[in-house]
């Protein structure tokens, strides 16, 4: 039997770490992944489609590296991404020509335009670190769900983003096509 | 409890509380959030340094922005930012003078402008053209086909559709109706052709402004622009004074019939309009006036810290006062030179 006058002031001392821990925010515990409700609108040259999030999750998916930079040098990244390609979600409706443009807009009334040749991943500029343009190497465009194995959060652009990501951590890509909160991939013809 | 152990609980939920960073051990700063554009971050960390040294108690943030998305942090983005400061005034009661909600008053209903700029075309010792280009010749060095030009993209910056203008402006100047098409809009395909009417030059750009050949470049922003320049991928850049003055560059001044930095040719500067090729942007449309390059500064209404916020606003005032190599030239006396704009003026 374990003598209670040793036992006690060391259970004590724990129970006030905890209590004090969980005053002060340090132990909150962990809140739990919750499905957001959000639709993704695909509009084809002739077709339309809506996906729930949860319907965009059960594609294929696909993942890499993604780190951006703004238009004034602030690097964000690099993270892992997990997502769906942008290419695949656009076959749904029927796909995009090569003069077609794609319309990519999101919650807030922001809009960005890519080509047909950005959609297989060409055409952007690429920096390292100390953001020096480099050769593109193999980039790919998905609108992502997942950063770093987490739910994409609201604050990063999620639940649905739009990102441009790579095989390797140390490539870093214009800022200005990831687009945040993304609810609607529209194609028109050029 | 034993005196030990009552003392053993103690340390260890202090030395807990320490390691968990739930006790603050330095006096709590106030947080000063500013979102200035990006052309007036080289001078606004001279700025917050000696802000920050004559108010220890504030720890200024600054977060560079193009001036659009600068104003949409508060606006569209509903974030509660200190100051706001941008490089294209029209741009403050355009988005900011309308209710933060129903019923609540505007975001702002005034801006102070500060200071003012004019594009120049910067360039480097390695340029083609380099040892024969001035100020009278600027517009046939860049012409040739052999002379690479870069500007910032007109869809994420200011000075990318302020270059257009000021090409277009330079034809009308030099009366050579051909050059906006040498310099830049014949690198396009289909080409980028002004269209004039009625006494005024207006460009239409392309949903995606991607050059045909290798004569024209397009970056994001300036520094990228800059860094293409220091590279040798292009030999000119179309770019604000204070930027390539900061930046150490050569430099040509050009026209203030055409240069975008002079109050007194406003009237000018409104003969040429550029029409982006989509609105990226819900909340500002697609159209862009030329007029002068003024820079202005306000105080968002949500300001978390508006007391702070002035103190801050007053501080830039009187720092940018003073003509400063790097940065904006200050507000000289003559036509539009008032200081403050209120929503009634």
């Amino acid at each position: 039997m374990i003598p209670v006058h040793r036992t006690a002031p060391a259970l004590l001392a724990l129970v006030l770490v905890g209590v004090a821990a969980l005053v002060c925010g340090c132990l909150a515990p962990e809140t739990a992944i919750e499905e957001v409700a959000w639709n993704l609108t695909l509009a084809g040259e002739e077709e339309e489609k809506v996906l729930t999030l949860a319907e965009v999750r059960a594609l294929s998916p696909d993942e890499g590296y993604g780190y951006s930079v703004s238009t004034v040098g602030i690097k964000y990244g690099p993270n892992r991404y997990r997502g769906v390609l942008l290419a695949d979600l656009i076959d749904m409706t029927g796909g995009a020509g090569e003069d077609d443009l794609i319309y990519v807009s999101a919650e807030d009334g922001y809009l960005w335009v890519f080509d047909a040749a950005q959609l297989r991943g060409e055409e952007f500029f690429t920096f390292d670190e100390n953001l020096k343009e480099i050769t593109a190497p193999p980039l790919r465009v998905i609108l992502a769900y997942e950063q770093d194995g987490e739910p994409l959060a609201y604050g990063d652009g999620g639940p649905l983003r739009l990102v441009v990501i790579t095989e390797t951590p140390d490539v870093i890509t214009e800022g200005s096509p990831w687009v945040k909160w993304v609810d609607r991939v529209e194609v028109k013809s050029g | 409890m034993t005196r030990p152990a009552a003392f053993l609980a103690v340390l260890i939920l202090a030395a807990f509380a320490a390691s968990a960073g739930c006790t603050e051990t330095t006096p709590e700063r106030t947080v000063l959030t500013v979102v200035p554009a990006g052309s007036l971050l080289l001078p606004l960390e001279e700025v917050e340094a000696a802000f920050e040294d004559q108010h220890p108690d504030i720890d200024v943030r600054v977060e560079g922005h193009g001036s659009i998305q600068a104003v949409r942090q508060v606006t569209d983005l509903g974030r509660e930012i200190d100051v706001v400061a941008v490089a294209d005034a029209s741009l403050i009661p355009d988005m900011m003078y309308i209710p933060m909600g129903e019923g609540e008053g505007n975001y702002t209903d005034w801006y102070a402008s500060f200071a003012e700029n004019e594009m120049v075309i910067a360039y480097t010792d390695r340029s083609t053209g380099a040892d024969e280009i001035t100020a009278e010749n600027w517009h046939h060095i860049l012409a040739r086909p052999d002379v690479r030009v870069g500007f910032s993209n007109p869809m994420l910056d200011a000075c990318g559709y302020r270059a257009l203008m000021v090409t277009a402006l330079a034809g009308e100047h030099y009366s050579e109706p051909g050059l906006f098409g040498a310099i830049i809009g014949g690198s396009f395909d289909p080409p980028l052709t002004p269209a004039r009417a009625e006494g005024v030059t207006a460009i239409t750009l392309p949903e995606r402004m991607r050059p045909a050949d290798g004569k024209v470049a397009i970056r994001d922003g300036s520094i990228y622009l800059l860094s293409l320049l220091d590279a040798g991928g292009i030999d000119y850049a179309f770019e604000y004074r204070s930027v390539a003055e900061g930046h150490g560059l050569r430099w040509i001044d050009l026209p203030p019939e055409i240069n975008l930095g002079s109050r007194a040719h406003a009237d000018d500067y409104r003969k040429v309009q550029v029409t982006l090729g989509f609105q990226r942007f819900r909340s500002v449309g697609s159209e862009r006036i030329g007029q002068p390059i003024v820079y202005a500064i306000t105080v968002p209404e949500n300001a978390p810290h508006p007391d702070e916020a002035h103190l801050f606003l007053d501080f830039l005032l009187d720092a940018f006062q003073k003509e400063r190599a790097g940065w904006p030239a200050p507000m000289d006396a003559g036509p539009g030179a008032a200081m403050a704009y209120h929503a009634t003026d």
